[in-house]
């Protein structure tokens, strides 16, 4: 798969319309960036430009991401929805009132499955102390999660699992990296940080597959929809994230690629990650998106980044056919 | 598709191009136009080469626009077809004074 769809600006510019292309001009001088293999932008740093270019970048289809200063997500470019389907934006909502619960679930029991064989290979390179989190993970949660239970319950689960794995994490990785305590908004060490710049990175181009997808991007079904952000985003990269975001961390910080003294902002108490950090962990993280495998079903090679948008079809499939929804496992690879 | 012909799909691409504007006012407009046409598609690597992963449609899009702009007599351009950028070694001498692969900038 052509990995170079994406760009990240470090550095502060400008970005220009310029002969029916992209171009980045700062003091170095003009940057072409070709528009017709770039699907998103990532504005780290300052970057300034004007409506000439957003309506240019919108016939494209492209999408910018921006994030501030401090590293956090402060939103996206969205063209305008070139995919619009009021049958299956009602369908979905009809599917939210009477048959949230069953997808919902399904997606817990999904990340339950996926952070089961994440944590399983290191239980196989001899890290016995993950046997009752990993009986537990493939066990309980399970039953659980099949006992007749309301969304709050359900959620209450979800956090259950989630805690459980971050537990985990002191039996695998450098005490640099332990995690006491999952801490949001903003992260105050580095694993937290790690996690939530993963997470985000995760979020933004899960916003990108859907938007190439007829599904509307508010009616979610784990998460409640409506808190002034794409929900649907949220739900469908949740499995994703022990198989992108945290094999990603745990590949960096296992080889010592990143590194607390050295990666991490030291007046910050090391909880947000210098420039050279989040430039590894996003080369990490953009080459585990791109990883292809054969996909048992549809016989070719796809992507992983791929796989996120063939969710969205699984889901849409669901909404108007009523096939059961079964998000992406990393064992079936499907 | 007729049987037995296989079509290989090619991603990437080298793009070489020669326009002759020594001998005319007209080459010197030549260039700056498949200047334009080419970093639409792929990524400037030197003065007169682009590169760049690139899908087949997209090529012939990009072959289609060429030809309308050059003069079959006097402009040279070489497309090279290879099938992915895993499929060659690259080495360089001297210094690149801007990685245009790179997903960073």
């Amino acid at each position: 798969m052509a990995k170079n769809h994406t760009r990240y600006i470090f550095s502060m510019g400008e970005l220009k319309r310029k002969d029916n292309s992209i171009a980045f001009i700062n003091e170095k001088g003009n940057f072409y960036i070709p528009i017709e293999d770039t699907r998103e932008i990532y504005c780290i740093n300052e970057v300034s430009f004007n409506t000439k270019f957003l309506d240019f970048v919108a016939k494209a289809g492209i999408t910018i991401h921006f994030f501030n200063y401090h590293g956090n997500y402060s939103g996206s470019f969205y063209p305008k929805d070139y995919l619009v389907s009021g049958t299956l934006t009602i369908k979905q909502s009809i599917v939210f009132i009477e048959n949230r619960l069953n997808i919902a679930k399904n997606i817990v029991k999904t990340i339950a499955a996926n952070i089961y064989e994440v944590l399983y290979h290191y239980y196989r390179h001899d890290k016995k102390e993950l046997k009752p989190v990993l009986d537990w993970l493939k066990n309980d949660a399970d039953k659980f999660i099949s006992k007749d239970i309301t969304i709050e319950q359900l959620l209450f689960i979800e956090g259950q699992i989630w805690n459980r794995f971050y537990d985990s994490f002191q039996y695998f990785l450098p005490e640099d990296f332990v995690m006491n305590k999952r801490v949001k908004r903003p992260p105050d060490n580095p694993i937290n940080a790690l996690v939530s710049f993963g997470n985000t990175l995760l979020y933004t181009k899960t916003i990108s597959s859907i938007y190439h997808t007829h599904l509307n991007q508010s009616i979610s079904f784990l998460h409640s929809p409506g808190e002034g952000r794409f929900s649907l985003s949220l739900d469908l990269s949740e499995v994703f994230k022990p198989v992108i975001v945290f094999k990603t961390i745990f590949d960096l910080v296992g080889r010592k690629q990143l590194q607390v003294q050295k990666h991490f902002d030291k007046n910050l108490n090391y909880a947000l990650l210098n420039e050279d950090g989040k430039k590894i962990f996003i080369n990490a993280f953009e080459e585990r998106i791109n990883e292809t495998f054969m996909h048992p079903k549809l016989k070719r090679k796809v992507s992983l980044k791929h796989c996120i948008k063939l969710d969205g079809y699984k889901l849409i499939k669901h909404i108007v056919e009523g096939r059961e929804f079964v998000p992406f496992s990393l064992k079936d690879k499907m | 598709m007729k049987k037995g012909v296989t079509i290989t799909n090619h991603n990437y691409v080298f793009l070489f191009y020669d326009i002759a504007d020594e001998f005319s006012e007209k080459g010197k407009y030549r260039v700056a136009k498949v200047f334009k046409i080419c970093k639409k598609y792929l990524k400037h690597h030197q003065k007169s080469i682009f590169r760049g992963n690139i899908t087949p449609s997209n090529q012939l899009t990009l072959e289609k626009e060429l030809k309308k702009v050059i003069d079959k007599d006097l402009d040279f351009i070489t497309i090279i077809k290879v099938l992915n950028s895993g499929s060659f070694e690259e080495m360089t001498i001297g210094t690149q004074k801007k990685e245009t692969e790179s997903i960073f900038i």
